[in-house]
């Protein structure tokens, strides 16, 4: 079983990690900015001995006339009230503050670093020990306290460093540990454990290398925060006197009469310093903080524009059909790069009563092709051509008020995943009121619980469930509400969108008899989404077979399972295990389905296709007709007409 | 490859898991048991393939656990190559890693994503200090990933997780489970995430190890259609106990149990010309803290009758390759 990893490998991200890295540092321009800035003042402090005119605390023979002098050609920022060139303590001050800065965030980081991976890993008593000192420490004013710690100690440049950076650790703790625990609980760990990994290998393979981004983010705010505390500390005189930080810069200025002598310059030159490297590091840790933690990711979207594209003519159609799709495709516009062609070029129709399975791998359109019947597709997503009738009504041409009329209440869905689609703290029967009343506002109060009773009913939940908890109800059961919701004003057209795809297969079984008892009831139309052919082979009239975006098959289920013509519904059947002949070795297919993003050339399906030949790889198929009710889209067949 | 024989290859012994559900409160000092696994037998032969299959919550993944040893049984015994392992800490356990592995449900979530896959199929030998040099281990590693189907190997050994497809990375879960050359694989559901196109071939692929490198597979599942050609032996769990363990195609023909009954016919049929009658039971299995009495199964089973609420049925042998624990077997109705 070889397959052709070359071809069918998704696109290759040549470019290292770094690289990869950069470019989205890049797209929100606050990390880089930030980053330069920081560079400038780093390179100099490093350089301060050959960017400054004179020799730092050059001030023995001071005279009067030197004090606070204004700037001039010789001393570019002026003085300061010992007669000492204000640029060039700056330049050096940069140094002093920045050595703290860094040195006590690595204290701080350090650890909290340590604190939140051996609470979050460890668990137990080390966490409650752990965290509730950290909670403690949180609550403690830190500046009151360093202030006290470094009146107590000798204020040297290295007890400020200490105190600062053994204070400011706990929101690292509690970050950290919290990170550690979201690590910690995924499966890649359980299988580090299950190939015999010990804790230490774990801890510094498997976790560390998740934690570092939201460090590396720590620590830039903790270098920023160590600063201005520094500064804090220093304006109010417990600074290193012998250490010229920014900070001692300002004690210095405002605590010698440089506000009554007018000297500004003494003052908005160090403090100037200070914000700019706090801005800078600010910059840099929103910057870093939208690369790296991954809660942040957010897709660069561009908002959908209106349909373009023609007005297909409508044909003489039976009186009975209810949707009636054509020509359909849509496209995801995404910043940048070219179109996503979601779905292309699509049609079918539904009669009252019918029931058609959509039936594709997951990536190949169907839910955008179901949302965007209901035009609720994401911002990027547009319907670039083709027209969806409801009723003869053109739902693509309908403006927001004139769809809300059609949503749920002509054409519902149910979602897949009902865990994620009932809101947590309200009764189901409560959200299923709400429903109702949302679309029909005047429905009569006193009838709304039996209505809501009697949709219970319909589904099999006893209406003792109606003042329940989703989470006091089943996977079962929580789809059944599901259902219920889109019963609530008796919709002509239900989509199921992989309703029964995370549940068992008895409540698959029991949620697959249920659709089609309410269909035969009500007269409901379903469409049922869902990548199980066998799904389909039990239950519905009509199957339309999507791949990459496009039809391959559209047929009686019958036709489909029987005389299937494309050679993707074809290879899908061989490969679907068939227990009445169980000793039968399944077939694949080999290769992975196309990305939407970079489809092939020719016909979507030709690379892993057994029956492609040249033209294949060139041209997409188009749609044949082989007899009424039975399409499909592949060369061979026009090769065979 | 000479194997040395042994008595008992891999065997279970009234194995039971229970957990404890929610911690004593100020008004109750009751704890609740869930009985996850509630006394298993089973017993594993040398490059066998076993399908254990059961609805979830059934006590499948936990069971799974438990032979790996990353939970501990609240009783019982399994016994590898005649060696009680029961009870052995995870330093104790370290060599045995190597003979048993597991591959994981979701391709996605159990790969290290800052990992490239070569270092996450070298990872493994260097935990066990595998291999002299790195061109030894590199040897290992390409040989998994080409067992795995993972051709050619140097395409893909500096990506990342990220950069393959699922079926993909389902293979660089089966090839990390390869490296250490293991004796037993449990899979854990292994297709239940991937597109219907690629199941095939992860789960030919598994069938073809067992030839190859004549590895034995538990492979749990809760969609007994998709295992029916290539196990040899099906367990059907329900509720921490196996109600039916035989060879596969004795059951797939005359199932026994009610419960084996009812999930076979709701396998959806290859064509619609097949859909037949089904067997649906309602509701849902009860809750694993609150057993039901007699045989677990009475309150949805179809064929329940009143002994059923009073008895727990014992596993009946039927034939040499086939058991049932099931009342109306052994009232010989």
């Amino acid at each position: 079983m070889q397959i052709k990893a070359a071809e069918s490998t998704p696109v290759r991200i040549d470019a290292s990690r770094f690289a990869v890295f950069w470019q989205s540092f890049r797209k929100n321009p606050a990390g880089p900015v930030g980053f330069w800035m920081l560079v400038f003042v780093i390179i100099i402090a490093i350089f301060a001995p050959w960017l400054t005119p004179y020799e730092q605390s050059s001030s023995a023979s001071v005279g009067v006339a030197d004090i606070y002098q204004p700037p001039n050609a010789e001393h570019w920022l002026g003085t300061d009230d010992a007669g000492q060139d204000v640029f060039t303590n700056f330049i050096y001050g940069a140094r002093i503050s920045l050595f703290v800065g860094f040195f006590a965030a690595f204290i701080s980081i350090v650890i909290g670093g340590v604190f939140g991976l051996v609470a979050g890993f460890f668990g137990g008593r080390w966490e409650t020990f752990l965290m509730r000192f950290t909670d403690v420490m949180l609550v403690i004013p830190d500046l009151p306290l360093m202030v006290v710690i470094v009146a107590i100690t000798k204020p040297s440049i290295m007890n400020i460093i200490l105190v600062i950076g053994i204070l400011g650790w706990t929101t690292t703790a509690r970050v950290v540990r919290s990170q550690t625990l979201a690590v910690k609980s995924r499966k890649f760990v359980l299988r580090a454990r299950a190939i015999g990994a010990g804790k230490r290998h774990i801890v510094t393979r498997h976790i560390l290398p998740l934690v570092m981004p939201i460090l590396v983010v720590q620590a830039v705010l903790a270098i920023s925060l160590a600063i201005l505390n520094e500064s804090a500390l220093a304006f109010i005189g417990l600074g290193d006197p012998s250490a010229l930080s920014w900070g001692q810069m300002l004690n210095y200025a405002f605590g010698r009469g440089a506000m009554s002598a007018g000297a500004w310059w003494a003052l908005v030159v160090p403090g100037f310093g200070i914000v700019w490297v706090v801005l800078a590091l600010t910059l840099l840790g929103q910057g870093l903080e939208q690369v790296l933690n991954p809660r942040l990711d957010t897709h660069h979207l561009m908002p959908g524009r209106p349909k373009v594209g023609g007005q297909a003519q409508g044909g003489a159609l039976p009186n009975d059909v209810i949707l009636d799709v054509r020509n359909i495709s849509i496209h995801y516009i995404n910043d940048g790069s070219p179109p996503a062609r979601a779905v292309e070029n699509i049609s079918f129709s539904l009669r009252k009563g019918e029931l058609m399975g959509l039936v594709g791998e997951s990536g190949c359109g169907k839910t955008t092709l179901m949302l965007a019947l209901l035009k609720l597709l994401p911002a990027a997503g547009q319907i670039v051509n083709g027209n969806v009738y409801y009723k003869g009504k053109d739902l693509t041409s309908m403006n927001e008020d004139e769809i809300n009329q059609i949503r749920w209440s002509r054409i519902s869905i149910i979602f897949q995943g009902a865990m994620n689609a009932l809101n947590p703290v309200r009764t189901v029967g409560d959200q299923i009121a709400e429903v109702i009343l949302k679309h029909e506002p005047n429905f009569p109060k006193p009838r709304l619980t039996d209505r809501v009773n009697e949709l219970l009913d319909l589904v099999g939940i006893a209406s003792d469930h109606r003042e329940h908890f989703p989470h006091q109800y089943s996977g079962g059961m929580r789809q059944r509400a599901m259902i219920a919701m889109a019963l609530a004003c008796n919709p002509d057209v239900v989509i199921a969108d992989e309703p029964t795809t995370a549940l068992d297969v008895m409540i698959q079984a029991q949620i697959l008899q249920l659709l089609n008892d309410l269909r035969k009831k009500l007269g409901l139309s379903v469409i049922f989404v869902t990548h199980d052919l066998g799904v389909v082979a039990e239950l519905c009239d009509k199957a339309l077979v999507m791949y990459g975006g496009m039809t391959a098959e559209y047929a009686d289920v019958d036709v489909t399972y029987n005389s299937p013509k494309h050679p993707y519904t074809q290879e899908l059947l061989k490969a679907f295990p068939d227990l009445t002949k169980p000793k039968k070795k399944l077939s694949a297919i080999p290769g992975y389905p196309p990305r939407l993003d970079s489809l092939p050339p020719g016909c979507r399906f030709a690379p892993r296709c057994p029956a492609a030949f040249d033209r294949c790889q060139r041209e997409e198929p188009a749609l044949h007709k082989i007899e009424s009710g039975h399409f499909a889209s592949c060369h061979l067949l026009e090769a065979s007409k | 490859m000479t194997i040395k024989q042994f008595e008992k290859f891999l065997e279970v012994r009234g194995l039971k898991k229970y957990f404890e559900a929610g911690r004593p409160t100020l008004f109750s000092r009751e704890k609740s048991l869930i009985h996850a696994v509630d006394g298993v037998d089973l017993n594993l032969r040398r490059s066998e393939i076993i399908a254990l299959v059961g609805e979830s919550g059934c006590g499948k993944s936990t069971l799974g656990l438990l032979l790996m040893g990353l939970e501990s049984p609240t009783d019982g015994k399994v016994i590898f190559e005649d060696r009680d392992i029961t009870h052995l800490n995870d330093d104790q356990r370290k060599d045995l890693r190597r003979k048993i592995q597991m591959v994981f449900q979701d391709p996605y979530e159990s790969l290290n994503p800052t990992q490239t896959i070569e270092q996450i199929l070298t990872e493994p030998l260097l935990v066990h200090h595998i291999g002299e040099h790195d061109q030894e281990r590199s040897e290992r590693v390409i040989k998994a990933m080409e067992d795995a189907g993972l051709k050619p190997a140097d395409v893909y050994l500096q990506r990342y997780p990220h950069e393959l497809s699922g079926g993909q990375r389902q293979r660089v879960v089966i090839a990390a489970a390869l490296v250490l050359e293991p004796e037993i694989i449990i899979a854990d559901e292994p297709v239940s995430m991937l597109d219907v196109s690629i199941r095939a071939e992860v789960i030919n692929l598994l069938a073809d190890l067992r030839i190859k490198r004549e590895i034995a597979v538990i492979f749990i599942t809760h969609d007994l259609g998709s295992v029916g050609f290539f196990a040899d032996r099906v367990a059907v769990m329900y509720l921490g106990r196996i109600v039916e363990i035989g060879a596969m195609l004795e059951v797939l023909e005359k199932p026994q149990h009610p419960y084996t009954k009812a999930l076979l016919s709701v396998i959806p049929a290859p064509n619609p010309r097949l859909r037949h009658e089904r067997i649906i039971l309602q509701g849902d299995p009860p809750n694993p803290i609150n057993i039901p009495s007699g045989c677990r199964f009475h309150p949805r089973c179809p064929a329940a009758f009143d002994m059923c609420k009073l008895s727990d049925p014992p596993m009946m042998t039927l034939t040499k390759s086939h058991k049932a624990a099931c009342l109306l077997i052994s009232s010989g109705k």
